[in-house]
Order: structure tokens, then C-alpha cells, then sequence
């Protein structure tokens, strides 16, 4: 993710391992992406500082701006309209409106900061041949199974596992749109091994752009199979035969057949000669995807800084994220709400610390800080759209983006506000603190 | 949990009688008793609930003291017209504590005897010179703390009542722990006919403890910028993984300002 949003001719990367008994890093929301993001965008907000340019001006500048464009470090993203996303975050943050906040803040003894994230990342995991090829033991395609029952109702088993992300919604609405049947008559059946056939699960923001991609393809073999079955009990080929809101119609007539009807002659077989045409109404499909997906976003984080305690109080989110299609806007603000208090976690409070010993000193919430509601600020979430050409549905995933956009976007405001680049995470009060002596040292100094 | 025996008595002697037994334990909100008990760091015979003992209830003004009950649970003494009417900082303090759930079961009488080095009360208890009166005798709160979770408390004493003298100005600052929420410096500071105190608790390597040097500064001036260019040495201070003993330094003097400034 080295390149991130950017245009960049060569990538220079060289990479330590370091061996440990703790624990210094695991797979969670983001996994590797948020990491990556901080590089690229705490060193794309210092360069801006140090030539004194704007920083989103010089975002701008060096963003990609064609498509499909082929990084130096492998991979290839496919579409992508990164300056809308800019322009209308700066909007909806009133950037303008910056330094008449900094001066307020000023006045009563706090300082303002404002940071910049443009991040990228790559999910909908994965083409299972590049899997392969890095090592996995797995493929990474998804898989579903769509049951058409004689009255109608719909069953979907899906590999992709729903532990809070609201599958039991989005995957019914995906499947109540395509049938023209109500959202009641779809359930979704996941995290069952006894009725589920074999899946890859819920990671890297894939369930929606390969889960439902499996659904689709799925439901393309539904619709296939019960045109055939209308062209039968309409008496017309299934050629001719047109599917839309529920309805069947023979092309160019009035001639139509409910959804619901065209299930129970699937099963009730009488309409077609079953030697031909296998009676029922149940269909699988396997979506490996082609490639991965970029969703890409601009998040600005404004924020206070108290130099007397080092207490950062966020004060400002806007998000403005392309995830391609979306299905349920609703659930896709909620996962960035979720995401961006994960990365503010990060940012500003968690940390796994030992002692000499390798005692985990932060066993439990008394000394693990976790973020909660009053830590946050209100967010102010939007999205543009450019649909993702490598799935049917255009979906790019979102479950991530927060996570991952947010730490540099808290640490870049933080640094504004001090005027002194050295904080690393988490910027805990003690953390600020003494960056913000250090900055007074400095300006003294000067 | 294991197996132990559950006394409620419903006067003071028959507490007191209960409590005489071998290996019992008092027991008033158990914010820190029981989850010492789950844990298996303690493990008492018999558990003596107090919450039925009228000797330890109540909230009252007498003359230039408040009265409060040992019993009086945080949300009492919170949402108590009297102490918000004689000493406004400490229904605030009381309001602070912990949790909703905390403040409705944790007691002031648990929280001082406890002595636990983050708690707010006691910190209100020595800067506002409260009296700490049991079923034998009346310690002042300056004599009462010994060091970390230790008190001058007997075996067989039970605190019956906090007695504050009311002061004329008075106001607790706390910087909470970002994780637990317990102080990780709390300032108490008050103003009375005797002069100023100013009671820190949350940082000291020995539980609370009196700023000396921020009371002879407020004695002299009582504002926040007679505190200026005052500091507090850190040692004696606790570094742990939250703060280090420089900063805890640091924070008793932006807490004591603030606290200072909204005393008025």
C-alpha cells in the first residue's frame, strides 16, 4: 500500500524483522493497512509542511488521476476519483474556516490542529491465484447457495459469517431487489457448518464485494433456470421471456407470471418435461474474484490540544469514502463510525505494554484504554461513487476504511497543533504533554 | 465464589457482635471487597452487610459541620440538597466517583476505611480536615491515613460518620486515568477560618497527601496565579505505565490552579 493515492515513479523499501516474545502486532481491522497508511500519509503531511504547501493542495497535486494505474509495488488499482473525494471532505470540514478556529482556540489557551488522511487500501481478498502465489494455503473465493422454496420464500447460505456487520440486511436486500419479493420472505443463513457448504468468512472487507458477488452469480443462475420455467408455463421460448420487479413477461405482450408462481411450477414440475429440465428451484456459485478491491477516501480530523494537561479532544470528523455501490448506506456509515473509533483507539489511547519480565502489565480495561462514546466526537460521513469494474455489483468494502484511515489523520492534527512532528501512538495525555514542551523549547529557542 | 457466611445485622452492637466472630469482613457497597473476593485475594468467613445499621445512615448539617453517614452511598451524597448546599465540591467529588453503578453502591464510609490510593474521598477528607468518627473514638483525617490501603482503623472499629467542617471556598479537580477513570491526580483544594489545604490523591507513592508547598503559596494569595512557578517535587510520586512521576508532578499544579479558580 506504499503508493498509496499517489503517483509515485519508484518505491524504495527495506524492511526489518524483528524478533520478539510479546505480542507487538496482530491481524485486526486493517490488518497491515493502517500501518502502511500512517507511513504514506505522516510522511506526505511532513513533506507538505516542510515546503511549505498547503497539505491539501499538495495532496491534490500528486494524487493518480488516470485509471487503471500500475504501482511500483505490484499492485494495480482499478478506478478511483480521488480529488471529488478531497474537495467534498474539504467542504463538508469548512476548511475555510480553520484559522478563524485556530484563533478562537488560541484565546482560550488551546491549540488547533487539523490532519489530513487520504488513504487507499486493497480488500475483497482475493484472486485465489495471487493468494497462492503469496504463500496462502487457501483459495480465497466465497461461496452461496440461494434455495427458491415452493412458496416463494428464499433461503441463502453464505461462507461469509455475520457477527455485527448486518449481512442478515444487505444480503436479503441484494436478494429481495433482484426477486421482486418482500424483504420477510429472505432469510440468510450463516455460521452453520452443519447446513453452510464451505466458505472463506467475514475478513478484510470482503463480504460484500465476494459474498455478495457469490450471491449474484448465484441468483444470475435462479433467474436463468426460472425463465425457463416461465417459458414453459407461459408457453413461449425462454428466450423472450423478461424478468423484472417479481414479474416474468413474455417480451412485446401482457403476458406474465408472478415470481411466487414460477416456484411452485419448478417444483410442482407439471408445466415442463423433467427428463429435460430438473425440477426445483436451488442454485450454487463460487465467486473467485479477478481482483482485489481499492476502496479510497479522504478523512480530516480537527482537534484541541490542551498544553497544560496534553488532553486531545477531537472536536471535527469528516469522512468521505468511495466504496463503490452501496446496498445499505445505513450500514456502511455505521462500519465507518465503528472503524474510525478503532483508529482514534489507536491513535490517541491502546497500547499492549509488558514489563522487563514479559508481563502483560495491560491485562484488563483498568489499564487497557479502550475508546468510548465521550472520547468522540460527533462524524460527518459521506461518500462518492466510483462503482468497482471487477465484481458485478461495483461494491468495494468498507468494514476496514475507518480503521484505517483514521490514526494519521489524529497524529497529522496533533503535529499542527503543536508545531512539532515528534508524537508517536498512542498520543496518550503524557505523550502530548511532553511533545508540547518540546515544542515550546523549540520555539523558545528560535 | 466460594462458601461463607452472611450476617445483616440491624443495629450498630449487633454489627459489632457479628463482627467479633472469626475472620469476618464488613461489608458496605463491596466495590472493592467483592471483586477481591472473586478473585480470591481475600477470603473471609462471614461477610457483615451494614446496610441495614440506622447508627450509619444519614446526612445532616450541625451548626459548621456536615454530617454524613458511613452508610451514605456516592449517589447520596451527589444528589444531597444538604452537602450541595454546605460543601458543593464534595456532592461534585461524590458525582464523580466511578460509575453509575459504582455511586450507587459504593459508600463513603467503604471508600475511607478502604483508603485506596486513587480514590477522590479521601482527598475531600484531608484538605477539608474532616473527622472521622468510629464506634470508639474521633480521628482526624491528618492522623486516619497511614499508606497505601492502611488506616489507623482497629480491629473491631467501624466507622459510624464523616464529620466535615464547612468550609468558605472549596473545589476537587480530577485528571482521570484514560483507561480505569480513577484519578490519576486528584486535587481538593479548600479554603477555611484555619487556612488552606490542598489534598492530592491519585499520585502519591503513599496514598494522599498535602501539598505544602501549594498551601503556603495559598495562604498567602489565594488565586491561581499565586500557584505559578510553584512545583511540586516528584518524588514520592508513583510512575507507572499511565504517567510518569514528573507529569503526576506537573498535573497536581494545572489541577490545583483549576481547582483553585473554580473554588472562586
Amino acid at each position: 500500500m506504499l503508493s498509496g493515492q499517489y503517483d509515485i515513479a519508484a518505491i524504495y523499501c527495506e524492511v526489518d524483522g524483528v524478533y520478539t516474545n510479546t505480542v507487538s502486532v496482530d491481524a485486526v481491522r486493517g490488518a497491515g493497512r493502517p500501518e502502511a497508511t500512517y507511513l504514506v500519509e505522516r510522511i506526505v503531511e511532513k513533506a507538505a509542511r516542510e515546503m511549505g504547501r498547503d497539505p491539501a493542495d499538495f495532496r491534490r497535486q500528486n494524487f493518480v488521476k488516470s485509471f487503471p494505474h500500475q504501482t511500483p509495488v505490484i499492485l494495480a488499482y482499478d478506478v478511483g476519483d480521488y480529488p471529488k473525494a478531497l474537495d467534498k471532505a474539504l467542504e463538508l470540514a469548512d476548511y475555510k474556516g480553520v484559522g478563524a478556529r485556530k484563533a478562537a482556540s488560541a484565546a482560550k489557551g488551546k491549540l488547533r490542529g487539523v490532519g489530513f488522511s487520504a488513504y487507499i487500501e486493497a480488500c475483497g481478498l482475493a484472486p485465489s491465484q495471487a493468494a497462492g502465489s503469496l504463500g496462502a494455503g487457501v483459495g480465497l473465493w466465497e461461496s452461496a447457495e440461494v434455495r427458491v422454496n415452493m412458496v416463494g420464500t428464499v433461503e441463502v447460505l453464505t461462507g461469509c459469517h455475520s457477527h455485527g456487520q448486518g449481512h442478515e440486511t444487505t444480503y436479503a436486500q441484494l436478494v429481495c431487489s433482484r426477486l421482486g419479493i418482500p424483504i420477510e420472505n429472505v432469510s440468510i443463513v450463516h455460521g452453520d457448518t452443519d447446513k453452510v457448504q464451505m466458505g472463506m468468512g467475514t475478513y478484510g472487507s470482503r463480504s460484500g464485494a465476494v459474498g455478495m458477488s457469490a450471491i449474484s452469480k448465484a441468483l444470475d443462475k435462479i433467474e436463468a433456470k426460472a425463465k425457463k420455467v416461465a417459458g414453459h408455463v407461459l408457453e413461449a421460448s425462454d428466450q423472450d421471456i423478461e424478468f423484472k420487479d417479481g414479474k416474468f413477461t413474455v417480451k412485446g405482450t401482457d403476458k406474465s407470471i408472478d415470481f411466487v408462481s414460477i416456484a411452485l411450477n419448478a417444483y410442482t414440475a407439471h408445466k415442463f418435461n423433467g427428463q429435460e429440465l430438473e425440477p426445483g428451484l436451488k442454485e450454487t456459485a463460487f465467486w473467485d474474484p479477478p481482483n482485489f478491491t481499492f476502496p479510497a477516501g479522504v478523512h480530516i480530523c480537527e482537534l484541541e490540544v490542551d498544553p497544560q494537561t496534553g488532553v486531545v479532544t477531537i472536536d471535527r470528523w469528516t469522512a468521505v469514502d468511495d466504496f463503490g455501490k452501496l446496498i445499505n448506506p445505513m450500514i456502511v456509515e455505521g462500519q465507518i463510525h465503528g472503524g474510525v473509533a478503532h483508529g482514534i483507539g489507536q491513535a490517541l489511547m491502546e497500547a499492549a505494554h509488558y514489563d522487563a519480565d514479559g508481563q502483560l502489565l495491560t491485562a484488563s480495561y483498568m489499564d487497557y484504554c479502550m475508546p468510548r462514546a465521550a472520547d468522540l466526537p460527533s462524524f460527518k460521513v459521506d461518500t462518492i461513487e466510483t462503482p468497482c469494474p471487477s465484481n458485478p455489483l461495483g461494491i468495494k468494502g468498507c468494514g476496514e476504511a475507518g480503521a484505517i484511515a483514521s490514526p494519521p489523520a489524529v497524529i497529522n492534527a496533533i503535529t499542527d497543533a503543536l508545531g512539532h512532528e515528534d508524537v508517536a501512538m498512542p498520543a496518550t495525555p503524557q505523550v502530548v504533554w511532553r511533545a508540547a514542551q518540546k515544542a515550546v523549547a523549540k520555539r523558545a529557542a528560535e | 465464589m466460594y462458601a461463607f457466611e452472611y450476617h445483616c445485622p440491624a443495629t450498630l452492637s449487633g454489627a459489632l457482635a457479628d463482627l467479633a466472630k472469626a475472620d469476618a469482613k464488613a461489608l458496605a457497597g463491596g466495590m472493592t471487597l467483592l471483586p477481591t473476593m472473586k478473585q480470591r485475594l481475600a477470603s473471609p468467613a462471614a461477610l457483615v452487610d451494614l446496610k441495614n445499621v440506622p447508627e450509619l445512615a444519614g446526612i445532616a448539617r450541625e451548626g459548621d459541620n456536615l454530617l454524613i453517614g458511613a452508610i451514605s452511598r456516592h449517589a447520596d451524597v451527589a444528589r444531597s440538597s444538604v452537602v450541595q448546599a454546605a460543601i458543593p465540591a464534595l456532592a461534585k467529588l461524590a458525582g464523580g466517583i466511578g460509575d453509575p453503578h459504582v455511586r450507587n453502591m459504593g459508600t463513603i464510609g467503604g471508600s475511607l476505611a478502604n483508603n485506596d490510593p486513587s480514590a477522590d474521598y479521601p482527598a475531600a477528607a484531608l484538605a477539608l480536615g474532616a473527622m472521622i468518627v468510629t464506634n470508639k473514638r474521633r480521628i482526624p483525617a491528618q492522623d486516619f491515613f497511614t499508606g497505601l490501603f492502611e488506616t489507623t482503623l482497629e480491629a473491631g472499629e467501624l466507622i459510624t460518620q464523616v464529620s466535615f467542617p464547612i468550609p468558605q471556598k472549596a473545589a476537587y479537580m480530577k485528571f482521570p486515568n484514560p483507561a480505569s477513570r480513577y484519578a490519576l491526580v486528584g486535587v481538593f483544594v479548600a479554603k477555611a477560618a484555619g487556612g488552606v489545604r490542598v489534598a492530592v490523591t491519585g499520585a502519591g507513592a503513599n496514598g494522599v497527601f498535602r501539598a505544602n508547598a501549594l498551601e503556603a503559596a495559598l495562604n498567602a494569595n489565594f488565586s491561581p496565579a499565586a500557584l505559578e512557578g510553584v512545583s511540586v517535587p516528584a518524588s514520592g510520586l508513583n510512575s507507572d505505565l499511565h504517567a510518569d512521576a514528573d507529569y503526576r508532578a506537573h498535573l497536581i499544579g494545572v489541577m490545583a490552579k483549576r481547582a483553585v479558580a473554580a473554588a472562586g
